[in-house]
């Protein structure tokens, strides 16, 4: 008979950024199912399901709803930083952790988060490393108007000044906003080497199918001429941008790019969190009251790859472009360890670029 | 660590002035976590603590002797782990010279802006001390360069000519106007050194 434990599952079905939720909430559904199938393993998970539809204000009380109603202490969720700053200090209050499957900006390490997605060291900075010597210096950067895109700018902003780059424009659009007009006449007027793109949703989808037309009006515009990257962009939004995602640049930690299981890294991810967290649980059965902190010390927690100081992973660098519609990798950068604060010695590679300027 | 980045923490050294307590493991987590170096001690700093990068330090339990320097002339950034909010506490938190302040009990949050914000004030208040001294230097010496300038009008002839040479004094040299205008005195002390020149003026 297996032990049953209750895992929260705290994922948008709707609004701006579904797209994501729903990939998210399919690794995340998928590996529950598959834990629960197999008889080797001594727990069954039972996915408790909230929906914040999307309302950022609703992540709160549905995340404390999850910890005070039912014995759930983990929870996997959220999409956006500004949602994961909201079910924090409930976390606190409860000793609940959230399992986070997403990119994010970095400057975290919560004791009651564990971060399975890539953060700035592991997507922006080996981005933009990668970027400079193929298609130049001079950046036009964007964003939707919360944290995400405020911290990745800045960080593009810092890197562009410290190798004697440029930064011609950034520009900020309400989350859901498609008023993309004025960045693409500023990107027309000052022709950049290329576009970091750090939109989400809707507005991400109208500001690159935009920026397509022009590149096929006017060949400056074009991919390798001015490419568009973004830190933030996966398999499961190709379908809304269509034809206008050809040949834009990502990094991130996972492309489906041959017969790999996962659509995204978001699904990678969230099946990741499910199965590291059950092999966490596995076994004694007081386990599943254990605080993170604790788990992370028994043997398990030892190899797991989480990093107990924290609470990131490993990730591989990868670099990959849309073509015929789908991401190839075009550059492996290996695995590189989280370093949320920036605080460990700058890579090589990176150091050189700015002994240059 | 990175140059001229805010996030220029990586490695640095944190000294805990607290006894054992779960304040302290709740810090020592955030402080490892954003890459610094970590030590605590009780009751007093040891010697190696000047030369530590940050200090928290304990307002509820603390006294002016647990520090080995003066007063408010600590040689880094302070921050006051305050757990009880009564103002004689608070003023003595603030007399430490302390730049920022984590409430007790600390969560899981609040240090990497506390670093920021202490090292931002820190650095602001030194800059200005240093300018302070440097004016009431200046205003000090003002005597020493109406004392040279009357010299130097009797060798030149004209006020105008005198402050002239004053500041051809001064930037030949590379010093400042005061410390050209204490060159005339002490040349001027010296009669013997000075005189030919003198005597063609």
């Amino acid at each position: 008979m297996k032990r049953s434990v209750p895992v929260g599952i705290l994922y948008s079905r709707s609004g701006s950024y579904a797209r994501i939720s729903d990939a998210c909430r399919k690794g995340a559904l998928n590996a529950i199912e598959e834990i629960n199938a197999d008889p080797a393993r001594s727990i069954r998970f039972e996915a408790i399901e909230r929906d914040p539809a999307g309302n950022v204000d609703s992540y709160g009380p549905l995340c404390e709803e999850i910890l005070r109603d039912t014995p759930a202490r983990h929870i996997i969720g959220c999409v956006t930083s500004w949602s994961r700053k909201e079910v924090i200090p409930t976390l606190e209050k409860s000793g609940g952790t959230l399992w986070y499957t997403v990119p994010y900006e970095g400057y975290e390490a919560s004791d009651h988060v564990v971060y399975l997605h890539a953060c700035p060291n592991q997507h922006l900075l080996p981005l933009l490393e990668w970027t400079f010597p193929t298609y130049g210096r001079r950046g036009y950067l964007t964003g939707s108007n919360y944290i995400w895109g405020w911290e990745i700018n800045r960080l593009a902003r810092e890197t562009l000044h410290a190798v004697g780059g440029e930064v011609l424009g950034e520009r900020y659009l309400p989350i859901g906003s498609v008023d993309i007009g004025r960045m693409i006449e500023e990107i027309r007027a000052t022709e950049p080497d290329f576009i970091l793109n750090s939109l989400i949703g809707p507005s991400s989808y109208a500001f690159l199918k935009a920026y397509a037309a022009l590149g096929a009006d006017d060949p400056r515009f074009s991919p390798d001429h001015c490419p568009v990257l973004s830190c933030n962009l996966t398999e499961c939004e190709l379908d809304d941008i269509g034809a206008a995602s050809e040949g834009l640049i990502a990094a991130g930690p996972y492309f489906h790019d041959g017969a790999q299981a996962f659509v995204s890294s978001h699904e990678a991810a969230a099946n990741a969190a499910v199965y590291t967290l059950a092999n966490l649980l596995e076994g004694a059965e007081e386990n599943s009251r254990l605080h993170i902190a604790a788990l992370l010390q028994t043997p398990a927690g030892l190899q797991s790859r989480i990093d107990a100081k924290t609470h990131h992973m490993p990730q591989p660098v990868l670099i990959a472009q849309v073509r015929n519609g789908a991401f190839r990798v075009v550059h492996s950068g290996g695995l590189v360890a989280g370093d949320p604060y920036l605080s460990q010695p700058v890579p090589n590679a990176m150091r050189r670029l700015r002994v240059v300027s | 660590m990175r140059g001229g980045r805010i996030v220029d923490l990586g490695g640095a050294h944190a000294i805990i002035l607290h006894r054992p307590h779960a304040a302290v493991s709740a810090l020592s987590r955030q402080l490892l976590a954003v890459g610094l170096r970590v030590s605590t001690q009780w009751p007093v700093l040891e010697a190696d603590a000047l030369a530590a990068d940050f200090v928290f330090f304990d307002a509820d339990m603390g006294f002016d002797e647990q520090f080995p320097w003066q007063k408010a002339q600590a040689p880094m950034p302070l921050i006051a782990l305050i757990g009880t909010e009564a103002p004689g506490r608070i003023e003595w938190a603030l007399s430490t010279g302390a730049t920022a302040q984590i409430l007790k009990p600390v969560g899981d949050s609040g240090v990497y802006s506390a670093l920021l914000i202490a090292r931002n004030a820190f650095e602001a208040r030194r800059a200005l001390s240093a300018e302070v001294a440097d004016l009431r230097q200046k205003i000090g010496e003002r005597q020493t360069v109406v004392r040279a300038v009357v010299m130097l009008i009797e060798q030149t002839g004209s006020e105008a000519a005198a402050y002239s040479a004053l500041r051809s004094e001064a930037m030949d040299a590379r010093i400042s106007i005061e410390e050209a205008a204490g060159r005339v005195l002490l040349r001027g002390s010296q009669p013997s050194a000075r005189k030919p020149k003198g005597g063609a003026a």
